[in-house]
């Protein structure tokens, strides 16, 4: 197979979060920058949203992929241009200000400032359009809200990226990468490449002199650079490091938001397939909050197949149930681990005694709100969950919950490549450059040191924000 | 086009269909299969890999014991081959209900 090289200043590894606003920021400076993006271009529209379909064609490994642990920890990744922006929720969260300083203390990082990045936030919530919605929420999430309100616990409705050119809730047009920074990144010069893998990093004593890498018809290349910087996940940021001979402190401390769920059946048809709830319980926020899940019929199917048996029955009624899910802030902590001649990493989550104590609290709590919502039946996902018809039937979850037991999942990952400059525990500086290397930098969810306990990001983009234009106050002079 | 663990899991798969869902017609069970065999060709290599293997003794254990046997190990809560269980069975349900909404519980069409 021929071999092509190419050349520019810097190359950014994966468009997403980390990734678009990175070449956004750098190519307006007059940098000449590479994007390199794994996944294909997909036309907002092309795929209806949350489906198989998009699963197959924005998703790693059609979404199929597993922390393995006890429960192994089932998580998805976007693989595409735009990365996990396109396929989301849209919920955005500003970084809560005392996880910022709590950031910044337990992990050393220099010049974090929370008011700092309160500023980047809004400028990123410009950006994206982050607004709520013009209209009446879906009903779903009229009926989380209304649970919550009955109940007296603490509740709103999470903004999202998204506009509504028509004044209507239901045909909001996503602000993803792809609408935003990444177009901004094209207009200002930068040279997307999709379909576009990074094999690997090509290294010398401390420096990073480019990347081998492979198109999906085969065609491999060389890209040559004067700074590298790493935006792919917190999956593959860690794996393509630790491919490239880089290990210290990479990979070893995934952090993410185990969540467990429950469909709920409802007396009237509120099941909006191609849409998510907008509003969040925040009641035992940051260990717990609730919100609700794509729903479609297929997903709902899914929520009830862990005691098919008992409630198969309820699936002919999916026009009348909705799907909704427990997330804790998890102390467990997993690993990336990159195995030479393995194309993908393996990946490992343990969640502590603690943690499957708070996602049994969580489903009850949530199974409760859903009573309240006006909900005439409650379907836990787990083996052996019983059907919960009352408030007597609440007690049955605490004595049958198991997490091993349930469908654990979490689409919020971070934490692999934690900044700051205690050098023992930490794989990148206060700014995301990699500890022994002068120029190569990660600036993606890998960076957070820990989960958030909110929508993360939010976080991912003001942190990007900020490492950009610390790398073209001081970073780029020196590379 | 199935993909190459398919000699092994395509009968595990129908089996358990074939179970759950009584009465998915034929032509709906091989479209299942088939899509249940391709996503497991798109799985992570080291999945792909130990699904291979665990598909493998499971299928042997369907060829020595017969389908109710392996019905009665695929309903057992075993490590991996649980795990083996449950991802056959979500992506079939997943694609079942996502394909034809309106399939009756047992999986006949509406």
């Amino acid at each position: 197979m021929s071999t092509t090289d190419y050349r520019c200043d810097v190359l950014v590894i994966g468009s997403g979060a980390g990734g678009a606003p990175t070449a956004a920021l750098l190519a307006e400076a007059g940098l000449d920058v590479i994007v390199a993006e794994e996944g294909p271009w997909v036309d907002q529209g092309s795929v209806v949203p949350f489906s198989l379909e998009q699963m197959d064609r924005q998703y790693r490994s059609g979404g199929v992929t597993v922390a393995l642990g006890l429960p192994s920890v089932a998580y998805t990744e976007g693989r595409c241009a735009g990365g996990g922006t396109e396929v989301n929720s849209g919920l955005y969260r500003r970084p809560p200000q005392e996880v910022v300083e709590r950031w910044r203390t337990n992990w050393r990082i220099d010049d974090l400032d929370p008011d700092a990045i309160d500023v980047l936030a809004r400028e990123v919530e410009s950006a994206l359009s982050v607004q709520p919605l013009p209209g009446p929420a879906p009903a779903p999430s009229e009926r989380l809200r209304l649970g919550a309100e009955r109940l007296g616990w603490t509740h709103d409705e999470s903004p999202r990226w998204m506009t509504y050119p028509t004044g209507d809730s239901r045909q909001g047009q996503r602000q993803s990468m792809t609408r935003t920074y990444l177009p901004r990144a094209m207009s200002a010069g930068a040279r997307l490449m999709t379909d576009c893998r990074v094999d690997k990093l090509r290294l010398g004593a401390d420096r990073v002199e480019g990347a081998d890498v492979e198109f999906t018809n085969g065609r491999r290349a060389t890209i040559s650079c004067r700074a590298v910087i790493v935006c792919a996940g917190a999956i593959q940021t860690p794996a393509l490091l630790q491919r490239s001979g880089i290990r210290r402190n990479i990979g070893r401390t995934l952090a993410v938001h185990p969540t467990v769920k429950l469909a709920a059946r409802f007396t009237d048809e509120l099941n909006v397939p191609d849409d998510v709830p907008v509003h969040q319980v925040k009641e035992f926020a940051p260990d717990l909050s609730f919100g609700g899940s794509a729903s479609h019929p297929g997903l709902v199917a899914l929520a009830l197949l862990d005691q098919w048996e008992d409630f198969r029955d309820a699936v002919v009624a999916w026009r009348e149930i909705a799907v909704y899910y427990a997330a804790i802030t998890s102390q467990g902590r997993g690993r990336v681990m990159a195995v030479p001649g393995l194309r993908d990493p393996i990946v490992t989550y343990h969640l502590t005694r603690r943690d499957r104590a708070l996602l049994c609290s969580g489903l009850t709590r949530l199974a409760l709100l859903m009573l309240e919502a006006g909900a005439t039946d409650v379907f836990p996902s787990y083996r052996g969950a019983p059907r919960v018809k009352s408030r007597r039937d609440l007690a049955t979850i605490e004595d049958t919950f198991s997490a091993t037991r349930a469908s654990v999942m979490t689409v919020h990952l971070c934490s692999t490549v934690p900044m700051g400059e205690d050098s023992d525990r930490c794989g990148a500086d206060s700014h995301g450059r990699v500890h022994g290397f002068a120029n190569l930098y990660v600036n993606d969810a890998s960076l957070l040191p820990d989960a958030p306990g909110v929508n993360p990001q939010g976080s991912v983009m003001a942190v990007a924000l900020r490492n950009a234009r610390h790398f073209l106050a001081e970073g780029w002079s020196r590379v | 086009m199935r993909a190459p663990s398919s000699a092994v899991v395509a009968p595990t798969c129908e089996a358990v269909l074939g179970h759950d869902l009584p009465g998915l017609d034929e032509y709906r069970r091989c479209e299942v299969v088939d899509f249940v065999c391709r996503r497991l060709s798109t799985l992570p290599v080291h999945m792909r890999w130990g699904v291979a293997v665990i598909a493998f003794v499971v299928d042997g254990w369907r060829r020595t014991t017969g389908t109710n046997r392996l019905i009665a190990l695929s309903n057992r809560p075993l490590p991996l081959l649980g795990e083996y269980f449950r991802l056959l069975r979500s992506l079939s349900i997943a694609y079942v209900w996502e394909t034809w909404p309106d399939t009756r519980p047992d999986g006949r069409a509406a």
